[in-house]
């Protein structure tokens, strides 16, 4: 295996692997912007360069693979390759690059979604020149929609070209592309083919600066104010990892969570706009007993011993109905429970899709389908005439949150218990 | 005073040069005859042999390049003619092209024999259109004739040839924004290595070789490597083509054997400055070349080693020639200008550096210099392109050659005619 050294830190690493993602891997920050793990590799963004000992040209560490070299190649009788990232010419490097990305940029942080999150920040911070020495007319554009939940800003724009990669590489359908040339350039779609497919979200994701915006969160909040939940996306059986951000009991945007055994760095829009449904729901916030025509309130005390009362009396003519959208836990629960007949409403089901890079948004779009199955012995596969056979006369629901079109033979089901508890 | 007998050019003003019937009373085609008898790495030691360095800008011996192509790679293999001359200053190609295409063409079979290619490609500047319908006539003339297609003058060997034009990108002329170009994308240059020989057209082993470096070949097979070896200086031997243009009497394209004085070059074969005018500084090859002052110009040698040490160099051998009425502010900012347009925009430096000079030369030709931007002018060349200055460390900053290509004319611009920046900057005023 070579060996690598970075700023004097030996790494022994596998061949074909690139300086930077030794550094990613052990912590030494090199900045960048071009490179992403899922794309292709291009190095035009330039940031980051670093220096090979041996190489007349600074070297994008994105692009230099560390492999054997011959014993009489090797630097100081052992190193297959020696990188500095902290000299003079690596630092002084790194803030001229950052000066030409910022000459036509609109410094425009306080009113950029961007801020907070945004590596063109982060790097200037970290790397960057105080002061510009730029004098001149800069390049403005007018914001374009891209597609009907994606916006681009083209003045915060840096030519990265990880969203028209993403098209290409990940989502296979090539909306975005590089449009004029030089200092021309800038990020298009064609008016018949806008960016409208179902990953289309992950471009804001995977955008380095605030130029893609997501028209669903765009100037809704700023990054700081909201808290950051590790969480799994409810829309189909796949699990994308996500985060969720949310102020006050309020979520505001999900964005995929790196996870390379479920969904590598993305989510589809199913999932990333999905929660807005919360904020539809009319929500039952306190226990309700049906009187006649109407609902009455009652506390949680009386509530479950209605219910308790309810399960007891028809224990034989009862069921369980268990949920796909609902945690093991609670599924596992209401099966302890109905250990006779237990089942599940019609599930909800979609196209299933799976793009060229493998991502894969699944036909169930329920969450925990087979947690649910796994956890719970005995659901049977079809309820509703297990119960016309077994004479049931009470089903215990697991509200899901899920609005259902139930079709008639359901609602008639339904319509004919004795008793619902939900 | 002139004794080189031409040899790529020596037909150019016969009737019907660019005919095969022609091209065959001359000798044409028996280098490739006595090619399709050899051992194709006899072709490549040969070629080894004789010193022949590209003659598209980088001057990179053609025989190693060939020798970098995989012998135990199963893939297709691919030559490629780079016929996308746009070098301002540069029009040899194009000579070429329309008076001795055949003898283009012979090159390419040879070469594509050597390297193992059964499929190459004629990547034509796209604003050749006369070019382009003369090429396609001569295709057709050689496959009629055998001398392309399957089993070439009845040996084991095929080959087709497909021309392919080019859509007006400066960069597309580079091999790799070339191999992009070919294979239906976008004309930004790759990330090397892998170098084209291992990893090219559609990622497989290819050669991009330039229309003069090719045209030289059946000559080197007819006369031997020793002979070519024998014009001009034995590291980077033969004979060149030279295109003079700009302030001079008589404009065109020389061939010389290289080592040539561009003294000769400037006021013999091209005839003086017209108006007995003084000259004042020279592009030795091409726009991309840094500029000699006359002194400099005055005692030079076209050969790649001498414009390498001069700080230059020879580049495409596109010779411009200034006089002491051009404006070399106005000049730099008119090659300035040109690199911003053609720069292609993938990486950063080239992309916001060309035209954040562009804007600077304007502004100080407008009366809106300040004492500090010829200095700065200097630094952004550096950070576009880096220096020249190879025991700094860093130079070079960009995917492709086009980062230097633009600083270091534009960084020779300012250093050797610092004074005429120097007068764009607003006088103080004298107080009384």
């Amino acid at each position: 295996m070579p060996l690598l050294k970075i700023d004097g830190k030996e790494f022994e690493v596998e061949s074909g692997t690139t300086v930077l993602q030794v550094a990613k891997a052990n912590g030494i920050e090199i900045p960048h912007y071009c490179y992403h793990p899922a794309l292709e590799i291009v190095g035009s963004c330039r940031m980051c360069l670093v220096q090979v000992e041996g190489m007349p040209k600074l070297q994008v560490s994105c692009n230099t693979f560390v492999s054997d070299v011959s014993s009489d190649r090797k630097v100081d009788g052992k190193y297959d390759m020696v990188v500095h990232t902290q000299n003079d010419l690596v630092v002084q490097e790194r803030k001229n690059m950052l000066e030409f990305l910022l000459l036509n940029h609109p410094l425009d942080c306080p009113v950029c979604d961007q801020a907070g999150e945004c590596y063109l920040q982060d790097y200037s911070f970290k790397f960057g020149n105080a002061h510009s020495r730029f004098e001149e007319n800069k390049r403005v554009r007018p914001n374009e929609s891209l597609g009907s939940q994606i916006v681009i800003n083209h003045n915060r724009c840096i030519m990265c070209s990880r969203c028209v990669r993403f098209t290409q590489e990940i989502s296979g359908t090539s909306e975005l592309f590089v449009e004029a040339r030089g200092y021309n350039s800038k990020i298009a779609v064609l008016e018949d083919n806008p960016l409208d497919n179902l990953l289309a979200g992950n471009v804001a994701d995977i955008c380095p600066v605030g130029a893609l915006l997501s028209t669903d969160y765009i100037h809704k909040n700023r990054i700081w104010n909201l808290k950051k939940q590790p969480s799994v996306c409810q829309d189909c059986s796949v699990g994308c990892n996500v985060d969720v951000f949310s102020q006050t009991d309020q979520i505001l945007r999900l964005t995929a969570r790196e996870n390379l055994d479920v969904n590598g760095y993305f989510m589809c829009d199913i999932g990333r706009y999905g929660f807005h449904r919360y904020e539809e729901i009319d929500r039952v916030l306190q226990p309700m007993v049906r009187k006649g025509d109407s609902f009455e309130s009652v506390d949680w005390e009386t509530a479950i011993k209605i219910t308790v009362d309810l399960i007891k009396k028809n224990k034989s003519k009862a069921a369980g109905i268990v949920s796909p959208f609902h945690t093991n836990e609670s599924n596992f629960l209401l099966g302890q429970i109905f250990k006779d007949v237990l089942g599940s409403l019609p599930p909800i089901t979609g196209e299933e899709i799976t793009y060229p890079s493998g991502f894969r948004i699944s036909a169930d779009r329920s969450p925990n389908a087979r947690g649910m199955n796994d956890i719970c012995e005995g659901v049977v596969e079809d309820l509703a005439s297990e119960i016309e056979t077994q004479g049931i006369r009470t089903l215990f629901i697991l509200d899901d949150g899920i609005d259902r079109e139930l079709d008639d033979k359901w609602k008639k089901i339904i319509g004919e218990m004795d008793s619902v508890i939900v | 005073m002139n004794t080189f007998k031409p040899v790529l050019t020596e037909y150019i003003d016969q009737k019907d040069c660019h005919t095969l019937p022609f091209y065959k009373s001359i000798g044409g085609y028996t280098a490739l005859e006595k090619v399709l008898t050899m051992n194709p790495d006899e072709v490549t030691q040969e070629v080894k042999d004789s010193n022949l360095r590209g003659r598209g800008g980088a001057g990179f011996s053609t025989g190693m390049k060939w020798g970098f192509i995989p012998k135990d790679s199963n893939k297709a293999k691919y030559l490629i003619n780079n016929a996308d001359e746009s070098e301002p200053g540069t029009f040899k190609d194009r000579l070429l092209m329309n008076k001795a295409p055949h003898q283009m063409l012979e090159g390419m079979i040879i070469a594509a024999y050597a390297i193992g290619c059964h499929t190459s490609f004629i990547y034509i500047r796209g604003e050749f259109y006369q070019e382009y319908k003369l090429l396609e006539q001569t295709i057709a003339e050689a496959y009629d004739n055998n001398i392309l297609g399957q089993n070439i003058l009845g040996s084991n060997y095929s080959l087709d040839v497909v021309i392919h034009r080019g859509a007006g990108a400066y960069i597309c002329g580079e091999e790799t924004g070339l191999l992009e170009s070919l294979e239906g994308k976008r004309g930004w240059p790759r990330n090397k290595p892998p170098f084209p020989a291992i990893e090219g057209y559609r990622q497989s082993p290819t050669i991009v070789n330039n229309v003069e470096t090719l045209s030289c070949l059946p000559h080197i097979i007819n006369r031997g490597a020793s002979w070519f070896k024998s014009v001009g200086p034995e590291k980077g031997p033969g004979p060149r083509l030279f295109c003079v243009s700009g302030c001079v009497n008589n404009p065109g394209v020389f061939e010389e054997p290289m080592g040539v004085s561009l003294k000769d070059l400037i006021f013999d074969r091209a005839g003086g400055i017209p108006d007995d005018k003084q000259l004042k500084a020279v592009f030795p090859g091409g726009s991309s070349s840094a500029i000699l002052t006359a002194n400099e110009a005055m005692d030079v040698m076209m050969d790649f080693e001498e414009l390498v040490e001069k700080g230059s160099m020879l580049g495409s051998a596109g010779i411009i020639v200034m006089d002491e009425t051009v404006d070399m502010v106005q000049a730099c900012l008119n090659i300035a200008r040109f690199y911003a347009h053609e720069s292609c925009g993938q990486c950063t430096p080239c992309r916001e550096g060309t035209s954040w000079l562009v804007m600077m030369l304007t502004r100080l030709i407008n009366g809106g210099g300040k004492p500090g931007d010829i200095d700065m002018l200097l630094e952004i060349t550096d950070n576009i392109g880096g220096l020249i200055d190879f025991s700094k460390g860093s130079f070079g900053k960009t995917i492709c050659p086009f980062g230097e290509a633009v600083a270091w004319p534009v960084r020779s611009f300012v250093e050797k005619f610092k004074g005429e920046f120097m007068k764009y900057l607003p006088q103080e005023k004298v107080v009384a």
